[in-house]
């Protein structure tokens, strides 16, 4: 039942063609230019391994110092949870918890997420939560915002630059590497070959039981 | 299949998570493949969006009124609100970081609350526009606005940092009612549903 021949734009609601775009290829909406799919090679491969490497760097990154600041004789580090527990202690606890769930919580979960789903569809082992885990993951995507964090590094480091000793700590090259995965991630997740991988997979378990 | 249809006018839904088509026949209320609630179009959209537009307008102005942070120098308090801490910036030569932060603190909520307002006007009256033209406004609206978060987490690097007896940075009541305008115009942008715009342009 329910299998459709035709596909839509998610943005202007056009019915087009099921998008046959190969890999290296992207297949734009005719009417209102929306890229709709940008298929990337052995995309659950790629997921798979930069979703290892990205939660491994992601301890380096939470756990070691970023930014050494001297200043009048006295010495400060900053890790990257550091900024929330400041924040805290300011009574700022609103803004303390969105910095929290921006820079931390939710790059976690997005990491873990991923790494659930492109390891099920990897080893093809079917989980009745891998469309649950797909949507989370889908609606988490615009909250983690790990590059706006880094930029703000740039412009806080400007500012003090002038006024004091800056440091650059592990902390730091593991939190730019672990942004350079987390782009490439993003880019290398095909979501419609995801949606079929997983549609498949739980139709089989569904036929198996 | 015609030219240009509609999905929904030929009878079919878009499932909003996962891209999946529809047919409209039966009714379904949530989707096949993975379960989430079938919407033709997001509920409630233009209200919804006005709501959370609204109130970050009323938001956006304590924000640039009171302080975003306060810069203590030996007992001596220094507020500093958004635009000051920019003009700051560019007053001691830093001038690429300052129109940077003029970028995302100022030009991009600013335009975001206008160009927002723009789009739930042209959805709500129905105005006859080229139509690709303001659903690229709205991409890019929805884009840049997790870009404004840099003044908040800026300010959180900085109060780490910056933490001695002498001299420290503390986070001024600006800071919430920004943070707080930045999220409810990403919320507005994701509930504002382009596809209205569509909808409602009688030639295409």
């Amino acid at each position: 039942m329910n299998i459709t021949h035709y596909d839509a734009c998610p943005e202007c609601d056009l019915l087009l063609n099921p998008n046959t775009a190969s890999v290296g290829e992207k297949a734009h909406c005719p009417r209102c230019g929306l890229l709709l799919s940008r298929p990337s090679k052995r995309s659950v491969e790629r997921t798979f391994a930069l979703s290892i490497a990205g939660f491994i760097l992601f301890f380096p990154a939470n756990l070691l110092p970023m930014v050494g600041i001297t200043m009048m004789g006295n010495a400060n580090t900053g890790v990257l949870y550091s900024g929330v527990v400041a924040l805290f202690n300011n009574g700022m606890i609103a803004v303390a918890a969105v910095v929290f769930l921006a820079s931390i919580l939710f790059p976690l979960v997005h990491i873990i997420l991923s790494l659930l789903i492109s390891g099920h569809l990897y080893f093809n082992s079917p989980n009745r939560y891998l469309a649950h885990w797909m949507r989370w993951m889908h609606h988490l995507d615009e909250w983690v915002m790990l590059e706006v964090y880094m930029l703000s590094i740039i412009v806080a480091c400007v500012k003090l630059m002038s006024l004091a000793k800056l440091e650059f700590g592990w902390g730091l090259y593991a939190f730019i590497a672990l942004i350079v995965i987390t782009t490439l991630l993003t880019g290398n997740l095909d979501n419609d070959l995801f949606w079929q991988r997983i549609h498949q997979l739980s139709n089989r378990n569904n036929n198996a039981s | 299949m015609q030219a240009k249809a509609n999905a929904l006018s030929q009878g079919f839904i878009r499932c909003h998570d996962c891209g999946y088509l529809v047919k409209t026949v039966n009714q379904p209320s949530s989707c096949p493949r993975c379960d989430s609630p079938l919407h033709a179009r997001h509920p409630h959209s233009l209200q919804r969006t006005t709501a959370l537009l609204l109130s970050s307008f009323l938001l956006y102005i304590p924000a640039n009124i009171f302080p975003i942070m306060i810069v203590n120098q030996f007992g001596v308090g220094e507020p500093n609100t958004i635009a000051g801490g920019i003009v700051e910036l560019i007053d001691s030569g830093m001038i690429p970081i300052g129109l940077l932060v003029l970028v995302a603190s100022i030009l991009v909520p600013s335009s975001k609350l206008i160009g927002i307002s723009l789009l739930l006007l042209c959805a709500h009256f129905r105005w006859q526009v080229n139509a690709r033209r303001w659903t690229t406004m709205y991409r890019v609206i929805a884009f840049v606005g997790r870009w404004s978060m840099l003044d908040i987490f800026m300010i959180s690097i900085l109060v780490d940092l910056v933490n001695f007896n002498g001299v420290q940075i503390i986070a001024g009541p600006a800071a919430t009612a920004f943070a707080a305008v930045v999220i409810l115009t990403m919320f507005a942008a994701e509930n504002f549903d382009p596809r209205l715009l569509w909808d409602n342009q009688q030639n295409l």
